[in-house]
């Protein structure tokens, strides 16, 4: 600490033209337009054209008048299944596959390119890829369960409100069980692997291993995933676009806020109920949402660092 | 104590039934495209009896495809440089050097991972276009560079921590001054931290659809998501040729994959758990 | 391979960097990192606006599948506007209002714009996106029923009328015949046929309702024979008849019995499935717009169909088929070359305009004297002369946040899978309706 000034004094005024590129890049294209976008929501909108400024009241709309605030909260239940369901399944899955990979499974290197494959395709690809696949007549999955005598379980995936967005998360857990688990694994082959030694010595194994021993090490990756599996569960939007449209049909069952924001924002296909105003508003209340959870999430992270 | 036989034959199971419905759409997708409709209704499942081009042909005789791909290329290539060499001098600033403010300075670059940018969509278009930039790459090249900027420091500027303090000081002693530090001993260093910054960026650039989709309006200049994406309002009862479309416009990320899975896979996670 | 990408990577930062460190002998990499985007941005599409006084005009759509025709078309404007270029450029139909109001906002966009119809296309005109053109030559020809689907309250008219497009039953004439079936003359028949039908394995109806906007569309045809045609919706027009009425909550109740003779799962079929339903032989009978008519011919060439209107349930009541305007041609107020841009206008209120479009894309022209070639769009057009009852949803209730017509799809989703009854379909379609329209 005490030769820092003498380093500093060396320095050149230059080194500060070191963040000016990436600062300005980030300013302009990032923080401007959101701001911009934010201070939309103050105002009154009649489809597209700007009218005058009105406060808060589109917040107040959109959180308490019919049928803004009952899509608002439909769309937030969604968005919280959809984390839920991607961090036991999709996680919970890339967990016990990083664990079968960390205990050397045969072949684990081809296993590896495998999971990870699907994650390399376009959001949109895998969407359109999946409607065609769970199409209820023509679609690959009702056909091979009809072959194998499972025709009961042949249903409507994307047509039936109790199965579409299950269907869709699950989707989206084929996506992305890849880059869980290597992240997971990447963890799991920094334990050292005396620790791991010493216990099985004490006697323990199985289950009562990974839980007393294994999680508690890999806290960090653990925390890693679940930042990533929320932003990225609260931002859903182009794997239900593609699928379903932009009413997050059929009957709003797979709404989510990024897709109602999309219907606000600009209308639907074919109609011109755009309302700008409410859809910014909508946006804002996204980002507080996602800005604060995630701040949270990260705080844990340092708190973990430090122990 | 090894694991019992029944656990070593249930893990292959589990493992290897995975890999199967991992693979199986991909290779689904790929086998439809060479049959032709007709044959997928009717057969789903089956393999091409012989395998058609028609779709293939259909699609590349009505679009520029060359001009999709050498644009998807290019965006990303692009964009990639920029977000390595803007992200690296910064984040060297913020972990090098022990301004008041430079926790400030992460903090901000930070909050861009949880911004939403799609929903700024209007505001980016109309700085776009006052900049002169719509409708051209160069409003796709910026847009992927700021998007990427604020992983690209996150990770450079951990990796920059874990470098050891006393080769910057002999650096020093030998009479670098800090560029030189930065390009001579330092960059060379982080090949880790270029892969993941390089690969992560590369994959999402390469397949966005929403930004070329508002910002480009030219035939020629669309990228490749965007290009096969109109399929789909096209053919929409075509299946072979929406097959095809998917399968072009994957192709070439899957391809660089198998080639270097490796790379991809340590990429994508190397900066995550520094 | 691993490594020539990785070092070509490390190479290229590395150029760039000492480019940017003074005096070190770097001469061979100098600011490389610059060049492969720096080519991109000079586009070869903006060289040829400086040929002589030629100028190039685009035109935004969503009609992605018409691209050919159009460009027959401009290829026709051309002989007689030698130096109006114009470039067709579609977007896909679910991402075309997003495109284009994006566009309008930041005063651009195409110059040549596709409109939609009613509500949406004017409330674009109203907030004086697009160019009036109420003194355009030759619009005249147009009915004011016509009009009326790009002319905002104040009269002022936005966009030239595309195409008329007309909605009745159209059915497979082999399956038909196989079964000894014929054209129905009454809903009763209608019904009997469908049982005949499903008894020999044949779905009658190829209909699906996970695209929410068929729904609208196939109470908006089916729905006129029950609750009466064209009375009834003057009378929700001018606010003495509600959707609540016991005789709309019956056409919807009509609309749910209907499910009887629908697909199996129909609730997962879409609009491309329906099709491929009806083009393949396994369901008989399609209620579809004529515009669906040459995607239907040109999946299966050799398909034997014919059309008939919507039967009326009452007894004596007259058939109905049920119409709206499909968008209009208009000009963006921030076009460099309005006038040019008006001169495409006007050869689109033209005879020979209305030929090549009725003939090319097999639809129906609003454009009066135009008759199509095709003798089935003749048939459906014929209908719409005689029979035809206004599309009121896409007509008079597309407005409101969230609109009418979307409420009703949504509903009537529900209402299929017995989430609602008919009674609350209609309340919850009234009530929305109730906060924004005015008789």
């Amino acid at each position: 600490m005490d030769n820092q000034p003498k380093r500093l004094n060396q320095r050149k005024w230059s080194i500060h033209l070191f963040p000016i590129p990436a600062l300005a890049i980030y300013l302009l294209f990032i923080v401007y337009p959101i701001i911009a976008a934010f201070s939309y929501s103050l105002y009154d909108w009649q489809g597209i054209k700007r009218l005058s400024f009105v406060g808060v009241s589109n917040f107040k709309k959109l959180l308490t008048v019919e049928p803004f605030n009952t899509m608002f909260q439909n769309a937030l239940e969604h968005n919280v299944i959809y984390f839920v369901v991607q961090m036991v399944v999709q996680n919970g899955f890339a967990f016990l596959l990083a664990y079968f990979i960390y205990q050397r499974i045969k072949g684990s290197g081809f296993l590896k390119v495998a999971y990870f494959l699907p994650r390399l395709l376009s959001v949109i690809v895998v969407g359109f890829l999946w409607k065609l696949i769970l199409n209820p007549t023509y679609g690959t999955l009702n056909v091979l369960l009809d072959k194998l005598g499972l025709d009961a379980l042949a249903l409507t995936w994307l047509g039936d409100p109790n199965t579409a967005l299950l269907s869709i998360i699950l989707v989206n857990c084929w996506f992305g069980v890849g880059l869980s688990l290597l992240i997971f694994l990447a963890g799991l082959q920094s334990i050292p692997s005396e620790i791991i030694e010493a216990a099985r010595l004490d006697g323990v194994k199985g289950f009562r291993m990974i839980a007393t021993m294994i999680l508690p090490l890999i806290m960090q990756p653990l925390i890693m995933i679940t930042v990533l599996t929320f932003i990225q569960s609260f931002e859903a939007f182009e794997l239900v676009y593609a699928m379903q449209g932009s009413m997050g049909g059929p009957y709003y069952s797979t709404d989510t806020l990024a897709v109602f924001f999309y219907r606000t924002a600009f209308g639907g296909s074919s109609d011109g109920s755009a309302s700008i105003g409410i859809g910014s508003a909508l946006a804002v209340v996204m980002f507080a949402l996602i800005a604060v959870i995630t701040a949270f999430f990260l705080a844990l992270t340092r708190k973990v660092n430090r122990s | 104590m090894r694991p019992s036989m029944t656990y070593r034959t249930i893990q292959h199971l589990i493992g290897y039934a995975f890999a199967v419905l991992s693979l199986y759409p991909v290779f689904l997708m790929i086998a439809s495209s060479f049959k032709t409709t007709i044959a997928i209704f009717t057969h789903p499942l089956a393999l091409p009896e012989k395998i058609s081009f028609v779709a293939y042909d259909k699609l590349l005789d009505q679009m520029p495809f060359g001009h999709y791909l050498w644009n998807s290329v290019l965006v990303s290539g692009a964009s990639v440089a920029l977000i390595l060499i803007s992200s690296a001098f910064a984040a060297y600033y913020i972990s090098r050097t022990h301004y008041k403010w430079n926790s400030a300075l992460l903090f901000i670059f930070l909050l861009g991972m949880m911004i939403p940018i799609k929903l700024g969509i209007v505001p980016l278009f109309l700085l776009m276009k006052n900049l002169g930039l719509s409708n051209t790459l160069w409003s796709l090249i910026l847009i992927y560079t700021a998007i990427g900027i604020p992983l690209g420091i996150m990770i450079m500027a951990g990796f920059f921590k874990t470098l050891p303090k006393e080769l910057e000081e002999a650096g020093r002693i030998d009479g670098c001054n800090d560029m030189q530090i930065l390009s001579r001993i330092v960059i060379p260093l982080m090949r880790p931290a270029i892969g993941t910054v390089m690969i992560i960026n590369f994959v999402t650039a390469w397949n966005d659809f929403f930004f070329p989709l508002i910002f480009i309006q030219d035939e020629v200049m669309k990228t490749i998501q965007v290009g096969m994406m109109s399929l789909f309002g096209e053919y929409e009862s075509d299946w072979s040729t929406l097959f095809a479309g998917l399968t072009l416009a994957s192709l070439p990320m899957v391809l660089m994959f198998v080639f270097a899975s490796r790379q991809f896979m340590d990429g994508m996670t190397a900066g995550a758990v520094k | 391979m691993k490594r020539l990408f990785s070092s070509a990577v490390i190479l290229l930062l590395m150029s760039a960097v000492l480019a940017a460190c003074g005096g070190n002998n770097n001469k061979e990499v100098s600011g490389s990192s610059e060049s492969p985007s720096s080519s991109s941005s000079s586009s070869p599409s903006s060289s040829n606006a400086s040929t002589g006084e030629k100028v190039k005009l685009t035109m935004g759509s969503w009609r992605t599948d018409d691209k050919a025709v159009y460009e027959k078309i401009i290829k026709e404007f051309n002989k007689q506007y030698p130096n109006i270029e114009i470039e067709f450029a579609p977007t896909k139909s679910t991402e075309y209002n997003a495109v284009l109001s994006t566009a309008l906002q930041t005063a651009s966009g195409p110059d040549i714009i596709h409109l939609r119809p009613y509500a949406a296309g004017i409330a674009l005109g109203e907030a004086g996106y697009i160019e009036p053109i109420n003194d355009l030559k030759g619009l005249d020809v147009f009915s004011k029923d016509v009009l009326a689907a790009s002319t905002g309250k104040d009269g002022k008219t936005y966009g030239v009328p595309m195409a008329l497009n007309i909605v009745a039953i159209m059915y497979n004439k082999d399956l038909f015949a196989k079964y000894n079936l014929a054209e129905p003359k009454t809903w009763d028949e209608l019904i009997q046929i469908s049982k005949t039908l499903k008894e020999n394995d044949v779905t009658p109806f190829a209909m699906g309702t996970k695209d929410s906007w068929i729904l609208s569309l196939t109470q908006g045809a089916i729905g006129p024979s029950i609750y009466g045609g064209t009375e009834f919706a003057q009378g929700l027009v001018s606010g003495q008849k509600k959707f609540t009425d016991p005789a709309y909550v019956k056409s919807l109740q009509t609309m749910k019995d209907l499910q009887e003779f629908f697909p199996d799962k129909y609730t997962g079929i879409g609009s491309e499935d329906m099709r491929t339903l009806f083009v393949t032989g396994q369901a008989a009978m399609y209620v579809m717009g004529d515009f669906d008519l040459s995607v239907v011919k040109s999946m299966n060439p050799e398909m034997n169909v014919d059309v008939f209107p919507v039967p009326s349930q009452s007894a004596g009541g007259s058939p109905t088929v049920t119409t709206y305007v499909d968008g209009s041609y208009a000009v963006n107020t921030y076009s460099k070359h309005k006038e040019e841009a008006k001169k495409f206008l006007e050869f689109t209120t033209t005879k020979e305009f209305g030929n090549l479009f009725a003939n090319e894309m097999k639809r129906v022209s609003p454009i009066p004297g135009v008759v199509a070639s095709d003798p089935l769009v003749a048939k459906y057009a014929g209908f719409a002369d005689s029979i035809s009852t206004p599309y009121v949803m896409v007509t008079n209730f597309n407005g409101g946040n969230p609109t009418t017509k979307v409420t009703l799809e949504n509903e009537m989703q529900a209402m299929y899978f017995g989430k609602k009854t008919p009674d609350e379909v209609a309340q919850a379609v009234q009530s929305i309706t109730d906060t924004w329209f005015k008789p």
